[in-house]
């Protein structure tokens, strides 16, 4: 149901090249989102989550196969956030579509920001944000703290068109924080960790997925020699290894997403970050060989293919790359070195 | 083989070297803000060379060349990268064309300006619907007297915003085989009914462009070779095109790597075990490429052409470039994504374009297998 809702309104805002970026209406494709309920997923029914991890994952790989603007995963776990400090309000008027906050984090965008790393901070799906929640370490536990962005940040110009960076100005000198809600454990943010790892994953699968299918389109109609180059065996053994490597990315990311409210904090975290060893190196593979695949056409500023490139290549990094996870899978399995 | 420069390649090293520490250019990246800048610069820069006596080595004198042997311009080509000067334009893959097919009057007329500097050449072959079939090109030349009249369209003609003039493949007989009705012409960028359009490449530069023609006319003169003998042309300039050592390429790989080198030195990764292998494996990558082509110039030195077999430097290249460009972009680490250091991705994504431009990789491929391993189609 919510999955159909999501494709439904991700074909409705979807962008089908970059230009799409430019004329697009994200306030109002943000207000769909919001209206069609899909900005209150993970607030809470007594401790329980409205929806589970699955659910949400499959909206946020629908999102991304559409390249569609809102700044959904971000938006999310954000609202996890809140939802783990009792922040009840704010959560409710996420869900409504009248608050938006990105993510504070680190400027090499493994994990949230607090004071220390404030400066080369990054505010990430920070697109009509007035806020970006990060934390603030103290005695009694990790707080969710939150910094206006208005006068304080601006924009970055990161390689990622699609959605929307910020960063403190460096002339500026670090505003206060605001402490938000109750003391949060650190269990909940590794739980909160899984989560993350998770949609950056979906987001991954569900642009790659998209990717695959329109260039496995395009090679049904763009002839070559008079046929289709669909028809020549090393464009089909190209778009099969994609399959492969899409397959296998989907297959860990659903595991990770059910693992998220189902088994205890570090088995959900050792999930998602072996997805996300995974999703990363499939990220560059295959959207390389999609640009490949497409030929010339396939390089241009105008096509949606070094469009998703970049939205890709950016995910890998997001909450760490292949190299960041394998080093925490091994720590996980056989103990710190 | 003797690897070793014997005394006059040595001496002609030294002359190079010294010379550019007296006249490289400087600080040109930062002049170059513009596709209209960089052509200026490049311009400039083969012009200072022209007159140092840089250019041309491995041409005959008549055309403006040095009578040299292709090892000089490997030695040229490698001093310029290790300096990190300016690209010049690849005169010398498209004036084989003229110099392979054209006529006596036409290789003192273009080969000259072509070796200068003065004018400016682009490589007009692919269109919209010939990409890796580049035969079944349409752009159509009709001959009515001595003119050509030619319509149709010209894509990805790299270079064609500051060019001046244009080696065009056209088609001038529809009723023979694709391959057989192909003719090679000569025409200046600026001729009337020619409209140059910029394509932007994933990185936002105007690199490459579209070229309309409508009703062009181009002198029978300017055409070269026989009518119908453009594929022969076409696939001689493409092998030219395909050694790595004709565009330059090896010396600059050198430098790109020696600056991620020092890029992770500087960002105090150099001593991290897997950054410590990536690093070594890109050197052992442009030593393959080096050596296979250093293998490859012996040959032509010998007198052969460039066969088939350029695609395995091209391969090799292609290998090579583009690890180096993964590479760059682990060493920046997130910086390359949280806005501190853009140009590194721009790198980056520009380098997706090696396996496409020259034909692809699948046709470098199809090549080796058909040609030179002789498989079945
Ligand atoms: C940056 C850039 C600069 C360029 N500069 C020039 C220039 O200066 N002058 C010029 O004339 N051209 C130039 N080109 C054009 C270039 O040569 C073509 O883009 C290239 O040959 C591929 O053609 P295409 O883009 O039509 O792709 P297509 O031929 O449509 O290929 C699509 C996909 O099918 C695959 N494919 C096609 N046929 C086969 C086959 N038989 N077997 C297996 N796989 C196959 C391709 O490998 C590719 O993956 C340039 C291109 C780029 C991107």
């Amino acid at each position: 149901m919510l999955r159909t809702t999501a494709e439904r309104l991700a074909q409705r805002y979807a962008v089908r090249n970059p230009a799409d970026l430019a004329t697009i209406d994200r306030a109002q494709s943000w207000q769909a989102v919001a209206d069609a309920g899909l900005l209150g997923l993970r607030a809470r029914d007594g401790a329980q989550p409205f929806v589970s991890g699955v659910e949400v994952m499959l909206v946020a790989e629908a999102l991304a196969g559409a390249l569609t603007p809102p700044s959904f995963i971000g938006t999310i776990l954000a609202e996890e956030l809140l939802a783990l400090a009792g922040v009840d309000a704010e959560i409710d008027a996420i869900a409504a579509g009248s608050a938006r906050y990105a993510l504070l984090l680190t400027r090499d965008l493994t994990q949230l920001a607090d004071a220390e790393s404030f400066n080369g901070a990054v505010g990430f799906d920070a697109d009509a944000a007035g806020y970006a929640l990060g934390l603030s370490r103290g005695r009694g536990g990790a707080r969710l703290c939150r910094y206006a962005i208005a006068g304080v940040f601006s924009e970055l110009q990161t390689p990622d068109f699609t959605r929307v960076c910020v960063g403190p100005a460096t002339d500026k000198k670090r505003p206060e924080a605001e402490l938000l809600g109750s003391a949060v454990t650190a269990e909940a943010l590794d739980r909160w960790l899984a989560l993350a790892l998770t949609l950056t994953c979906a987001d991954i699968v569900g642009v790659l997925r998209s990717g695959l299918r329109q260039v496995v389109e395009y090679s049904k109609t763009r002839i070559q020699y008079g046929v289709p180059v669909g028809s020549f065996q090393a464009v089909q053994h190209m778009c099969a290894e994609m399959l492969v490597k899409v397959e296998a990315a989907s297959s860990m990311t659903r595991y990770a997403a059910w693992t998220v409210d189902a088994l205890p904090p570090s088995e959900s975290l050792l999930a998602a970050r072996t997805a996300k060893a995974h999703c990363a190196g499939a990220a560059r593979s295959v959207a390389e060989t999609v640009m490949q695949a497409f030929g010339g056409i396939g390089q241009t500023w105008e096509h949606i293919a070094p469009l998703m490139n970049r939205r890709v290549m950016f995910d890998r990094k997001l909450f760490g790359d292949e190299s960041h996870q394998l080093l925490c899978i091994a720590d996980a399995r056989l103990g710190a070195a | 083989m003797d690897y070793r420069e014997n005394e006059q390649e040595a001496a002609f090293r030294k002359r190079v070297h010294d010379w550019l520490a007296e006249n490289a250019p400087r600080n040109w990246q930062e002049e170059a803000s513009d596709e209209k800048a960089a052509g200026r610069i490049t311009r400039a820069w083969h012009r200072k060379l022209y007159e140092a006596g840089f250019i041309g080595l491995s041409w005959p004198e008549e055309y403006g060349g040095r009578n040299l042997g292709p090892t000089f311009e490997a030695i040229l080509n490698d001093e310029l990268g290790k300096a990190d000067t300016p690209r010049i334009s690849f005169h010398n893959y498209l004036g084989r064309a003229i110099f392979a097919f054209g006529t006596e009057e036409q290789k003192r007329r273009f080969l000259p300006t072509m070796l200068s500097g003065e004018v400016q050449w682009c490589q007009g072959f692919s269109e919209p619907n010939a990409g890796s079939d580049l035969a079944s090109l349409r752009t159509f030349a009709e001959l009515r007297g001595d003119t050509y009249v030619v319509n149709g369209q010209k894509m990805w003609t790299s270079g064609a915003l500051n060019a001046d003039w244009c080696l065009l493949l056209v088609r001038t007989d529809r009723d023979v085989p694709k391959h057989k009705g192909i003719t090679c012409l000569l025409t200046s960028i600026r001729a009337p009914g020619i409209d140059v359009r910029p394509i932007r490449i994933s990185d936002g530069a105007p690199e490459t462009c579209e070229v309309f023609l409508d009703e062009v006319k181009i002198p029978a003169d300017q055409r070269v070779g026989d009518p119908g003998a453009g594929w022969r042309i076409a696939m001689t300039v493409l092998s030219f095109e395909r050694g790595p050592a004709d565009i330059g390429m090896i010396a600059t790989y050198d430098t790109a790597l020696r600056k991620i080198e020092d890029l992770a030195k500087a960002r105090g990764v150099a001593g991290q075990p897997e950054v410590r292998k990536a690093l070594a494996r890109a050197y052992v990558h442009g030593e393959a490429l080096r050596l296979n082509v250093v293998e490859q110039l012996s040959q032509r030195s010998a007198g052969r052409m460039p066969g088939p077999e350029g695609s395995v430097a091209r391969l090799l290249l292609t290998e090579a470039q583009q690890y180096i460009n993964h590479l760059e972009l682990e060493v920046m680490g997130a910086d390359a994504f949280n806005g501190r250091a853009t140009g590194t991705f721009n790198s980056y994504i520009r380098s997706r374009t090696i396996s496409i431009f020259g034909g692809t990789s699948e046709i470098q491929k199809n090549i080796l297998a058909n040609q030179v391993l002789g498989m079945p189609r």
